[in-house]
């Protein structure tokens, strides 16, 4: 479970989150939903202790003030993937089981498990330097899952992937979601929110606007789809693009 | 905790083995100099003439080497990280940065040692070819090198992974770190060529410290074990203190949003 309350930060004197709050809860699956910009990729990286807050409290399974604590409990694929190239996918993932202290032998089955489920076994021994974007995108999301975290972080992890990865990928999240799992996905793509998310958090220049079920959110708003809804919530006459 | 500096060095190693750039240009760097004064030493004008102009060379060199041999490394495994963007990937791990900028510093400090071993190797052989004669006996030279000499590649490690840590790409890493070449090329060539600008607490001194030592041994002048031993201690201090510096840049924001 992640709770988030009142966080702040900026950069260079400009606010990009200003007071956020908001709860993602076990075996649901959490969207953050909003335009460019709306401060969605700050607030994971606050999340996963890359980034300090300026202010405002993050917990995650009730560990708070503790970054590495937290991080121990939660796995995270954000918008930089970065495999290492000249390593083979399954030296990728056996190189971050030894930073998190994974015991050799466990370490070595659970790659043989990740590997197989994300369908990579086949790859699983060739340098990652001429992998396809989406045996990439796999491998870093072995990388995030591979410590079997209560907490998944995903930043827009459907970006540039084909629709049978994409159809697999969400396949992989709902039985997380069904063993219990905390997962909150960040996304700007309308379709993919409704197709995957239990709750929706919206987000508008780096505020909280409304937290709900895509159903909850077009009642709340008397609007049809949940596209007209984001926008009925999101749009001011002071944003231009509305 | 050491074993995660130690999971992050044991990866650096294994990539930079595995590309070429970094094996190819540790071997360049540290055999230019043995190369270089090989051939001054085999010229007719230079085998009547007295050894003292190929020490200050060799000297200059083998400093040269201790910066430039790990070079490469140092640039790829910060700057590289991040321009290749796996270095946020990295942090999002509960490892404290500190390990990891050890882990970084113990393979280029790895890379260097090694350059300067070949150097220094290198040196040795041109010493058997040119008919030149090591005044100072064998092991007492080998024990000076060891205690004043082999500290200064792990001092580079630290300023190139300092300079790296605040670079964007390879490209931005490359034009910094070339310009710390200049450092043990000025300070040596000065030296060789302004005898008079000694000063006992030089010696002292890391880097010109390494500089008169290394003049001193191949001049045949025998250099005080102990004097060895300080230098070597005062260049470990001051590169555990530049890389603790780097492991402090590691935590500002702008390792994360700045690429």
């Amino acid at each position: 479970m992640i709770k988030v309350r009142d966080l702040e930060k900026s950069f260079d004197n400009r606010p990009v989150v200003k007071e956020l709050s908001f709860q993602a809860t076990d075996g649901a699956i959490t969207g953050l939903l909003g335009s460019n910009g709306a401060g969605k990729t700050t607030t994971l990286r606050m999340i996963c202790g890359v980034l300090k807050p300026d202010s405002g409290s993050i917990a995650v399974d009730d560990v708070a003030g503790d970054p590495q604590a937290q991080q121990r409990r939660m796995g995270a694929l954000l918008d930089h993937i970065g495999i290492y190239s000249r390593l083979t996918a399954r030296e990728n993932l056996v190189y971050f089981g030894r930073l998190r202290g994974m015991a050799p032998a466990p370490l070595k089955e659970r790659v043989r498990e990740v590997l197989s489920a994300l369908k990579l076994e086949s790859v699983a021994d060739r340098q990652t330097s001429g992998f396809s974007q989406g045996e990439r995108m796999k491998t870093a999301l072995g990388r995030a899952i591979l410590h079997s975290p209560q907490n998944l972080l995903l930043d827009e992890p459907t970006n540039g992937l084909d629709i049978p990865t994409v159809r697999s990928l969400r396949d992989l999240l709902k039985r997380l979601r069904d063993a219990g799992t905390c997962i909150v996905f960040s996304s700007h793509v309308l379709d993919e929110v409704r197709a995957l998310c239990d709750q929706v958090v919206v987000i508008s220049n780096g505020s909280f606007i409304a937290q709900g079920s895509p159903a909850e959110l077009c009642s709340q708003t008397d609007t049809p789809s949940l596209e007209e809804a984001f926008l009925k919530l999101t749009c001011s006459p002071e944003v231009p693009q509305c | 905790m050491l074993s995660q500096s130690l999971v992050v060095a044991h990866k650096e190693i294994v990539e930079s083995f595995r590309d070429n750039r970094s094996v190819f240009s540790l071997l360049m760097y540290s055999l230019m100099g043995p190369l270089a004064v090989g051939l001054v030493s085999l010229s007719p004008a230079i085998r009547g003439a007295a050894q003292s102009p190929l020490a200050g060379l060799m000297s200059v060199f083998t400093l040269v080497s201790a910066f430039t041999s790990g070079m490469n490394v140092a640039m790829d495994t910060i700057a590289g990280e991040r321009e290749r963007r796996s270095l946020l990937p990295l942090l999002l791990n509960p490892v404290h940065r500190r390990n990891i900028i050890i882990g970084k510093w113990l393979t280029v400090s790895l890379f260097s040692i090694l350059g300067l071993a070949v150097t220094l190797l290198g040196f040795s052989v041109v010493f058997v070819i040119s008919g030149m004669h090591l005044q100072v006996p064998w092991p007492r030279f080998l024990l000076a090198i060891a205690l004043g000499m082999f500290p200064l590649p792990i001092l580079a490690a630290s300023i190139q992974l300092l300079l790296s840590t605040g670079c964007r790409s390879l490209k931005e890493a490359q034009t910094h770190l070339s310009m710390v070449v200049f450092l043990p090329m000025g300070v040596g060539m000065f030296l060789v060529f302004f005898p008079a600008a000694r000063r006992a607490w030089l010696n002292f001194l890391p880097l010109v410290g390494q500089q008169l030592h290394l003049q001193s041994l191949a001049d045949g002048r025998a250099v005080p074990l102990v004097q060895s031993f300080v230098l070597g201690c005062l260049t470990l201090t001051l590169a555990t203190l530049v890389m603790l510096v780097s492991s402090i840049r590691l935590h500002r924001d702008e390792i994360i949003y700045g690429n």
